[in-house]
């Protein structure tokens, strides 16, 4: 009986948090739906068809962001990597301040350091540039890459590296061979991570791209600001699409590289 | 012997110079802007004319209290029907079902998809207003109060609510599953109610995972932009659209205003980390 009660609670909070969702997808195929009806009184796809018409630019914008932020998610990896391996497994001076320093801008609101950054890039041009762009998105990720990937190596240990460099293999060669593939479920979760963040970002791109970098957000952002909901509805699904897809993409890449069997996994 | 001890260093050095990079860029620029150095504009010297200035402005001090209320309200009860939620999917039947994954759909939802969402339930051509009136609670669609653009934050508290509350869920998630329920068994079994084993057993564990996720939540909801310019009010401002207010305007002299505000929601950021930082020592301890 209670487990019974239970999970009624728990679906009716999935059904609350996923229920605008499914609004939404009501309004991607609404072509009018007027006061008060529950149900859209009118079918179209005219939204979709904007996202895909090539005059509209919209998926070259999409494949831009994908690729800016995929860029971004991988800078943000190789950087965390051996910056997260320092801090699972080194003791040294100045570690407790460092490791804060370092997870700080996940607090430090990015609007209020953004305007100071802008100054500055605009000074040495780097504002509305794409590597610009690129760069500063690394702030808001860096923190989730090091913050997975210390987790990791923390949860690993380093004894199967020790073991790995006591069987004689070189530095390069345990970390090619033993540690990548053992931490591989975590260097997913933190691509995936930053490059959600990267390709969220609408305050950044828009102030230090100043509108050159076209990013996916704000060819998104006006529609939900003029209050064009079939259209806002049909960008948000291929967004969140994206995204979904993104993920799958990846994880099918990192399995194909750490073949099954091979590794075993902690 | 000595290239062993700089080794971490190194490996710390490159996440260290791009954000202390962009961290001092950011700070040092609006810190310097605030105290009224401005080149540009003309304006030469160092005082706190500007920090003064705002904080005898009644604007100012209404954005302050605004976005506090905001960030306090959303992050507590995102944290605690997180908490609620995760107590949930640990006592569900089936541990690794569906439900597992589908919440976590809001965690990659950017906020100002949330609002959209948001917008579509409670605004006055929302979902809920309908509901209403085919239930015959309401007779007009002007009938429905206000809960998007309200002075009250309602819009603003609900998107970042929704979007809080299961990343609160993902970080309680984690420790409660390994919680040993003996813990819990043995208070209940030594005379405590199911509420005060709750409360004084398994509450101070999740500590831990809780405290992270308000501050996050906090700051976040304290510091970002898009979610009050999107469904906020016009009045009062939260502090980071009043900001951006003063940075756009065509008066350059507006700009110290803008950087002085940046200063203090840095600053309160700053208090924010001291908190968690203070906690962390605790806990290791």
């Amino acid at each position: 009986m209670e487990r019974r009660f239970v999970n009624l609670l728990l679906y009716v909070a999935i059904g609350g948090i996923l229920f605008p969702i499914v609004v939404l997808m009501l309004w991607a195929f609404a072509r009018e739906w007027p006061w008060p009806h529950l149900f859209p009184t009118g079918f179209s796809v005219r939204g979709w068809i904007h996202l895909f018409n090539p005059t509209t630019g919209a998926l070259p914008v999409l494949l831009y962001s994908v690729m800016l932020s995929s860029l971004v998610a991988f800078i943000t990896v190789t950087l965390s990597l051996p910056a997260a391996r320092a801090l699972a497994f080194y003791d040294f001076r100045g570690k407790r301040a460092l490791e804060i320093f370092i997870l700080s801008p996940m607090v430090i609101p990015t609007t209020a350091v953004a305007m100071g950054i802008h100054v500055n890039f605009i000074r040495i041009g780097l504002a509305d540039t794409f590597w610009g762009v690129v760069i500063c998105h690394l702030l808001p990720c860096i923190p989730y890459g090091i913050k997975i990937l210390t987790g990791v190596f923390e949860a690993l240990g380093d004894r199967i590296e020790q073991q790995a460099r006591v069987l004689g293999a070189g530095r390069l060669k345990t970390y090619l061979y033993v540690t990548l593939p053992l931490i591989s479920p975590g260097l997913i979760t933190a691509s995936i991570m930053a490059f959600v963040v990267s390709f969220s970002q609408y305050f950044l791109t828009f102030l230090i791209g100043g509108g050159r970098v076209m990013t996916f957000s704000m060819l998104l952002f006006p529609f939900i600001q003029g209050g064009d909901r079939h259209l806002s509805a049909v960008f948000s699904l291929a967004f969140i699409g994206t995204v979904l897809l993104w993920v799958f993409a990846l994880e099918v890449l990192f399995r194909r590289w750490v073949k099954k069997g091979q590794y075993f996994y902690m | 012997m000595k290239s062993e001890k700089l080794r971490p260093y190194l490996m710390l050095a490159p996440v260290l110079l791009v954000e202390g990079w962009l961290i001092f860029a950011g700070i040092c620029t609006a810190l310097k802007q605030s105290l009224g150095h401005f080149p540009v504009a003309g304006l030469n010297g160092y005082s706190l004319k500007y920090y003064i200035a705002i904080l005898k402005k009644p604007d100012f001090l209404r954005s302050l209290a605004f976005s506090f209320y905001v960030a306090f309200v959303s992050s507590v009860l995102a944290v605690v029907l997180g908490i609620f939620l995760a107590v949930l999917l640990v006592h569900s039947p089936r541990k690794e079902n569906l439900s597992n994954y589908l919440y976590r759909l809001p965690i990659i939802v950017p906020h100002t998809i949330a609002v959209l969402l948001v917008l579509s339930m409670l605004s006055s051509s929302g979902i809920l207003p309908r509901l209403l009136y085919v239930l015959g609670m309401t007779d007009a669609e002007c009938a429905f109060p206000s809960l998007v653009f309200d002075k009250a934050g309602i819009g603003v508290i609900l998107t970042y609510l929704w979007k809080g509350a299961p990343f609160a869920t993902f970080m309680v998630y984690t420790i409660l599953k390994n919680i040993n329920p003996g813990l819990f068994e043995a208070a209940l079994n030594l005379g405590a109610s199911k509420w005060k084993a709750f409360f004084s057993v398994v509450l101070p564990l999740l500590k831990p995972a809780i405290i992270p996720s308000f501050l996050f939540l906090f700051a976040y909801a304290f510091g970002s932009w898009e979610v009050p310019y999107l469904i906020g009010p016009t009045y009062p401002r939260t502090l980071p659209v009043l900001a951006y207010t003063y940075y756009v305007s065509p008066e350059l002299s507006e700009r110290p205003y803008a950087m002085a505000v940046n200063i203090v929601m840095v600053a309160v950021s700053f208090l924010l980390i001291y908190i968690y930082s203070k906690q962390m020592t605790r806990a290791r301890w």
